[in-house]
């Protein structure tokens, strides 16, 4: 591990590993077969920095303003004791009326370090464990800890662990509307697996104090607003699949000496800061090294990576930037170029490409018997 | 009277100023100036009337401009909108009010709420945030100087202040600490006020229904709905809930309050310790 951590640290050069975070722990997960940017998760490093060095910035992060939405309706939900909460996992989990304890964990003693809110919520979890059902009901901000490839990683929840029936239940609290009943798919993937992180965190949390993996119940609370309202409605997430992807690929994270292993031996993507950090390293050098590392970008990663706009330029011309569902279909037809020559018949297809190749000609012949002549 | 005519009269520019009716808006933005001018002048009379409360205006700017085709006439608008408004008591006295109103600890979003629903006026809820602050550095400087001060609630555990709870110094110790169970014993208690002063006032305005009915929502048999709400209705099923959690909520207050007249000094009892002390305190309690 010694070894596999000093190749890492090469690689990150002479600056801290980026911590992670739940949303970041959880794009780990949208594209998995990307050595590239596992690599770079792995010895932490500061990709949108990176990025936009070798010239392809990506206007990244929530917008100021989805940060503000979301905060006001997380305050509003958690006003005055949970009150909102409290009505919702009443009504709809059937809790019972007498458990309405808060203890909140944002600020501890008037002090916010990560290490006393930690120390603080472990306290308070083992007295909840160990006590039962009377002892705590809502954890409000609870600091959890998650290693992440052989690092602790502090994950900071927007949500409140509650225990109903002797089974603690991650809340989260998101802004996107449920409009009749039906949220945005794409939304709601996102916050199951963020939210699985957490049910992850909290399950470490509590081996360590003895207990099984069942004390934290496999679905989670999602709370966001009715239709165009700012009402609050909870729905019943289950995130046992997220729960299994996350833990493939964290030990994948655990095994990343396999991968390292296959690299350049000279790789690195330090900048090369000085005192003042200013980077030096030639950005083309640098750019190369990035090169080195095979990564396998679709669109998808504009939503996810902090790289995607550098993978983007260098598929530009390869079918897989036209999404996986084409990519898929032309099968071993890599390049644009080949796919345009094996359907005007100018390339003979290999064995391996034959059946792509018959549909790209279908494809032609059926395009200009539609277009006729002027296609 | 002078500020429903500027009222008036801003709105009118507004509309000619859509309307792209040049001469109307010169004509009125005219008689505007010498209303305000009127109206500046009586304050300043009321000022010399009662120098001590000079101070004390507090303004609040309209949230959102529509946007007027006049640039210049916006910030007329917005000028005088922020001379005037509001109550002209402190805004300490404002919370105090609300606060005493609550008879319980409670948010700056609640309080001001409820200076809303009751008395004049809307406390921003940027200014309350600076004003425990002050409190507790007049205290400092002048222990007791004051015949009562908007301080924090404090938690049970650690006998730190509570974050984000205002409260008032003149309740006993154990009212102003916040245990697990306190946060919804005082939002039901809240309501219950609530509910009790909806139905002493004559002719409660929409934002007390507002406030009643966003805090009956949330008690269990107490909402019949936005249409027919019944304010007795409401302290009952808060009485209900209450009663559950009192006893329970009440020991763990009355202890933290004994164990604070023990380890805290003065100022520290008002404004809650910090982290070394209460390092010490959590170590004594446990």
């Amino acid at each position: 591990m010694n070894d596999i951590d000093a190749q890492l640290g090469r690689i990150r050069g002479d600056v801290p590993p980026l911590a992670h975070n739940a949303r970041s722990i959880a794009a780990l997960t949208s594209n998995p077969g990307c050595a590239r940017r596992a690599i770079m998760d792995a010895a932490g490093i500061d990709k949108p920095r990176l990025a936009s060095y070798i010239g392809f910035p990506a206007p990244f992060g929530q917008s100021q303003f989805a940060i503000t939405r979301g905060n006001a309706f997380e305050a509003q939900v958690k006003a005055n004791g949970c009150a909102e909460l409290l009505r919702l996992l009443r009504e709809q989990l059937g809790l019972p009326i007498p458990e309405v304890s808060y203890d909140d964990l944002e600020e501890v003693g008037g002090q916010r370090s990560q290490l006393v809110r930690h120390t603080r919520t472990r306290s308070l979890l083992t007295r909840a464990v160990r006590a039962g059902g009377d002892a705590g009901t809502l954890f409000d901000h609870p600091l959890l800890r998650l290693e992440v490839g052989g690092r602790p990683v502090y994950l900071e929840p927007d949500l409140i662990a509650f225990q109903l029936g002797g089974r603690f239940h991650v809340v989260e609290i998101k802004s996107f509307a449920v409009i009749d009943g039906q949220a945005d798919g794409d939304k709601v993937a996102a916050a199951a697996i963020q939210s699985a992180v957490y049910v992850l965190a909290m399950r470490d949390l509590l081996a360590e104090l003895g207990t099984g993996p069942e004390a934290v119940a496999d679905e989670v609370v999602l709370v966001c607003p009715e239709n165009f309202s700012n009402r609050p409605v909870a729905t019943l997430l289950d995130v046992r699949k997220q729960l299994t992807v996350l833990r493939r690929q964290l030990s994948r994270l655990a095994r990343i000496d396999s991968l390292v292993g296959l690299q350049p031996p000279g790789l690195t993507f330090d900048l090369e800061l000085d005192q003042a950090g200013a980077p030096h390293r030639a950005a083309a050098e640098l750019a190369d090294d990035v090169h080195a590392v095979p990564a396998r970008y679709a669109p998808e990663c504009l939503a996810s990576c902090e790289m995607c706009f550098f993978c983007r330029d260098e598929a530009s011309g390869l079918t897989a930037a036209l999404g996986r569902a084409v990519a898929d279909d032309l099968g071993a037809v890599h390049s644009v170029q080949m796919a345009l020559g094996l359907a005007d018949g100018t390339i003979t297809p290999a064995d391996d490409q034959a059946e792509a190749a018959a549909l790209l000609r279908e494809a032609a012949r059926l395009r200009r018997e539609c277009l006729g002549a002027t296609a | 009277m002078l500020q429903r005519r500027i009222d008036e009269l801003r709105t009118e520019v507004r509309r000619a100023a859509v309307d792209r009716d040049r001469a109307r808006v010169r004509a009125l933005r005219a008689e505007l100036r010498t209303t305000e001018q009127a109206w500046e002048e009586s304050l300043a009379r009321l000022d010399e009337e009662q120098p001590a409360s000079g101070s004390a205006t507090t303004s609040h700017a309209p949230a959102s401009m529509p946007s007027a085709g006049d640039g210049a006439a916006a910030v007329v608008d917005g000028a005088a909108a922020a001379r005037g408004g509001g109550s002209l008591l402190p805004l300490r006295e404002q919370v105090h009010q609300a606060l005493t109103l609550l008879a319980a600890p409670a948010a700056p979003k609640l309080v001001s709420a409820v200076h809303e629903a009751f008395f004049t006026g809307l406390i921003p809820s940027v200014r309350l945030t600076s004003l425990r602050r002050d409190e507790e550095r007049s205290f400092r400087s002048a222990p007791f100087a004051r015949p009562y001060y908007v301080c924090a609630a404090l938690t049970a555990e650690l006998l730190a202040p509570a974050r984000g709870v205002l409260a008032v110094s003149t309740w006993p110790l154990d009212r102003r600490v916040i245990g697990p169970l306190s946060p919804r014993v005082n939002y039901l208690s809240a309501a219950i006020r609530v509910a009790e002063s909806y139905l002493r006032i004559p002719g409660p305005g929409p934002a007390a229904q507002r406030l009643l009915w966003r805090l009956a929502a949330n008690i269990p048999g107490a909402s019949g709905g936005a249409r027919n709400m019944d304010p007795a209705r409401v302290a009952r099923a808060a009485q209900a809930e209450l009663q559950i959690h009192a006893a329970g909520d009440l020991a763990a207050r009355t202890a933290a309050a004994a164990r604070a007249r023990r380890q805290l000094d003065d100022p520290e009892q008002l404004f809650g310790s910090r982290l070394q002390l209460t390092r010490q305190a959590a170590a004594g309690s446990e």
